[in-house]
């Protein structure tokens, strides 16, 4: 009897999160209205996000034509594209400062549908999707991060993936050698090596994008079948068809966009604020060169892991991650105005930390 | 004489700068502008206030970016794309600039109506720019790559002047050109407050956000026109508009998958190498190759030998470590102690695995560059307040002699044995023995 009622209740939770009635290409597409008002500009950050995702798959199928995943040769590849292959550089470089803006723009485009509450019911669904899709978008960064195979790379993928041997020292005894057999599982032997690199290089390439691909799709199946969210609490009355007028404006900001993007991978390659020796071949047998950092999107929970307790550190990610995926739960009952404090709070905390990090820090830890 | 030029100088016209454009403002604030004279002349100014314009607000952006972050900047432009860039645009608008001001000097000295509202100051202004940004451009062809060099030189004496530590010795090398050029700018900052110059303290950026305001006239003739242009719609121009706009769109179209596709044709062909480049890619190919190769005959000795050699004991320094790589392919360092005896330690670093450097302080630590943990290479003990916690762990090792006869062994406890006994071992002969390492003092994960 128990299970009927809660089978019934949780066919009526999808039914009402995707309604068969409104799976057509006319409700979705051609009825579809944008409503109008202050932080309409709100609206396009997630499409912008798939454009720069867009960009990551075709400049990264291209890359794939000339990288070879082994430690002997991976450097040598991605030199050889560089230097040798016409157009090679640019494409490595719309890859890398692409990345970077993509994940700007998935930071801002979750800031600004939390502070416009577009996880209220019946989007919870396209909330969590995104959610896991941020967190798949750090994935590809930390993964792909270490395919170049120079040496800020695999320092600081040993570093990146040494924090998880320091949860040891919180676990009793014999579990407290857990840690370090999961990394060793993770990077596939007892230091970072081939076995690494070959699974770096397939999560990043085959799958963290199907994953990806999935995850994408029913969040924008969700994002057409629920339209915009309101996303202010007196609605304006104001709206615009989607189809054509917010499409074609959504692809003119595209277009702006690339351009920028193409200009800035033109002109400023994006390893031009790093010093030459960290971006030499990795040298398993050498010691650790000055200045391992990891990109600058980790900042924001690389400097408290330098200055704070460990445990206080992974405490507050352990919350984070999981009140991330409970957003529409706990803050059912926030008004937009409480929201939006919160978002701009994070905000701040996240533009001083990736800003002024290093400053903190030096700052804090006696000025090594 | 340089005193006065890069020291005296700039803080006389500083100070002449702030006090003038003050008593200015609180004397006349509504003579804070520009005089205009568009009114006496149009088509001239237009011709030359924008171009000049555009052209000084950018070559002055650049000049300030490369004066506020000079680290950034210098990293930027070490890089040949980027400097190229900078470097173009940058004479691009010293040539914008250039025709913009000439046209006006021009306008001003024979437009017979200009004379009227034209003072003394206004031509000493223009004069000044005028030679100004002639300066400029010699400075920046005759001493190529300004972008770069101006990092290490003119930024950092602009910061010793705003943190009040004056230090010329950065600028006191350069040539007469550039000296003159930072002259001349100085006298121009005092300058401002007497001239038309103030005028970049009421930049009317308001208009950029105001509300737009739509100017009705009142002329027959000015109306009609006007309200055509603001969109009295004909059907026959509006046709004609779309078949142009439909055509410009579409020639952009083409030229431009011309050119990505003229992109990825290239990408696709790879690289054409000549026969240098060839030999040098695979040259570097094979060294890579080979390194790997080593690193992996190094793991199968590991698998397969109970000891491997590290190197002859009097090979070994102090203060100086010597890598090798332990049972279980990770770094390690290897000493000589104060004993004469060796000291093996474990490179990895415990906090967060990075490899330790070799070089011993005057403590007697080593230190881990990554979140800078000291250890002490006896006992492998972090300092106080490290991010490591766990001492690096030591490796037991043996002696042999030539040989090949164990001598003294000591396991990573630091538990020496005699084999041979004691006083078989000649304390004068150490420096012959060989350091190995052994299987059986393996600890496996420690």
């Amino acid at each position: 009897m128990k299970t009927a009622g809660r089978t019934r209740r949780f066919v009526a939770f999808l039914a009402e999160r995707f309604p068969a009635e409104k799976m057509s290409l006319q409700a979705m597409v051609q009825k579809k209205e944008v409503p109008v008002h202050r932080w309409s500009w709100a609206y396009y950050l997630g499409g912008l996000a798939l454009f720069f995702f867009i960009i990551q798959i075709v400049t990264g199928l291209m890359m794939l034509f000339y990288y070879e995943p082994s430690v002997a040769t991976a450097h040598a590849s991605v030199e050889n594209l560089t230097n040798n292959v016409p157009g090679g550089a640019l494409i490595r470089n719309l890859h890398a400062w692409s990345s970077s803006a993509m994940i700007l723009s998935v930071m801002l485009h979750l800031l600004t549908t939390f502070a416009m509450k577009a996880f209220g019911r019946p989007r919870e669904l396209t909330w969590v999707s995104g959610v896991l899709l941020l967190f798949l978008v750090f994935g590809f960064g930390f993964t792909g991060y270490l395919l170049p195979w120079h040496q800020i790379a695999v320092n600081a993928t040993k570093v990146g993936l040494g924090s998880i041997d320091a949860f040891g020292e919180y676990l009793p005894g014999a579990l407290s050698d857990l840690p370090r057999q999961l990394r060793e599982t993770i990077q596939g032997g007892a230091t970072v090596g081939q076995a690494t690199l070959s699974r770096f290089y397939a999560i990043h390439v085959i799958v963290l994008p199907l994953v990806s691909f999935g995850l994408l799709g029913l969040h924008l199946l969700s994002v057409q079948l629920h339209g915009m969210s309101p996303g202010v609490d007196k609605p304006t009355g104001r709206t615009e068809k989607f189809f054509p007028l917010f499409i074609l404006k959504d692809l003119k900001v595209w277009g702006v966009v690339f351009l920028m993007l193409a200009t800035v991978a033109i002109c400023i390659p994006f390893d031009a604020f790093l010093d030459y020796p960290l971006a030499a071949p990795y040298n398993s047998l050498g010691s650790t060169p000055d200045g391992i950092k990891p990109e600058w999107y980790f900042f924001w929970m690389y400097y408290p892991l330098e200055l704070l307790p460990f445990w206080l550190v992974a405490g507050g990610m352990a919350v984070l991650q999981v009140g991330l995926l409970l957003v529409p739960r706990i803050f059912r009952g926030t008004s937009r105005k409480v929201l939006k404090s919160l978002a701009a709070a994070a905000a701040i905390y996240l533009i001083v930390i990736t800003l002024f990090g290093q400053a903190i820090y030096e700052m804090f830890s006696g000025g090594h | 004489m340089d005193a006065f030029l890069y020291v005296g100088l700039p803080y006389l016209s500083l100070t002449v700068l702030i006090v003038g454009t003050v008593v200015r403002f609180r004397q006349a604030p509504f003579s804070v502008s520009s005089l205009s004279s568009q009114v006496l002349e149009k088509k001239q100014l237009a011709l030359g206030t924008i171009p000049w314009h555009i052209g000084i607000l950018i070559l002055l952006a650049g000049h300030l970016v490369a004066f506020l972050v000079p680290d950034i900047w210098r990293s930027l432009t070490a890089n040949r794309a980027f400097l190229l860039t900078v470097e173009t645009i940058g004479f691009m608008a010293a040539a914008m600039a250039a025709f913009g001001l000439s046209v006006l000097v021009y306008r001003r000295l024979v437009t017979a109506r200009l004379q009227a509202v034209t003072n003394r100051m206004d031509l000493v202004v223009l004069g000044l720019l005028l030679v100004q940004v002639l300066l400029g451009i010699g400075v920046a062809l005759g001493k190529r790559w300004g972008a770069q060099w101006s990092a290490g030189t003119t930024s950092p004496y602009l910061w010793s002047l705003f943190t009040f530590q004056p230090d010329m010795t950065y600028v006191s090398d350069l040539p007469a050109s550039v000296k003159l050029h930072l002259g001349l700018a100085w006298v121009m900052f005092a300058l401002i407050p007497f001239t038309r110059l103030i005028h970049g303290f009421s930049v009317p950026l308001g208009y950029l956000w105001r509300a737009p305001q739509q100017v009705i006239w009142t002329t027959r003739r000015r109306l009609t026109r006007e309200t055509a242009r603001a969109g009295g719609v004909n059907p026959e121009t509006s046709r004609r508009h779309f078949v142009k706009g439909l055509g410009g769109l579409v020639a952009a179209g083409v030229l431009m998958s011309v050119g990505v596709l003229d992109k990825l044709v290239g990408y696709f062909r790879g690289q054409r190498l000549d026969r240098t480049e060839q030999v040098d890619l695979l040259e570097k190919k094979l060294e890579r190759l080979r390194a790997t190769a080593e690193e992996q005959s190094l793991e199968l000795e590991r698998l397969q030998k109970d000891a491997i050699l590290v190197a002859q004991l009097g090979q070994l320094d102090p203060k100086i470590g010597r890598y090798f790589t332990d049972y279980q392919m990770r770094p390690a360092l290897a000493f000589k102690g104060a004993d004469h005896l060796p000291i093996l330690i474990s490179a990895k670093c415990t906090h967060l695995g990075c490899t330790v450097a070799s070089n011993v302080d005057d403590k007697g630590q080593i230190m881990c560059p990554c979140h800078i943990s000291y250890f002490d290479i006896r006992t492998g003990q972090p300092n106080p307040g490290a991010p490591a916690k766990l001492p690096l762990p030591r490796l037991g090792w043996l002696l042999k002699d030539a040989k090949g006869t164990v001598m003294l062994t000591q396991d990573g406890a630091g538990n020496r044995t005699w084999p041979q006994g004691q006083e078989a071992l000649d304390p004068a002969s150490l420096d012959g023995l060989e350091v190995w390492i052994a299987k059986r003092f393996d600890t496996e994960g420690a």
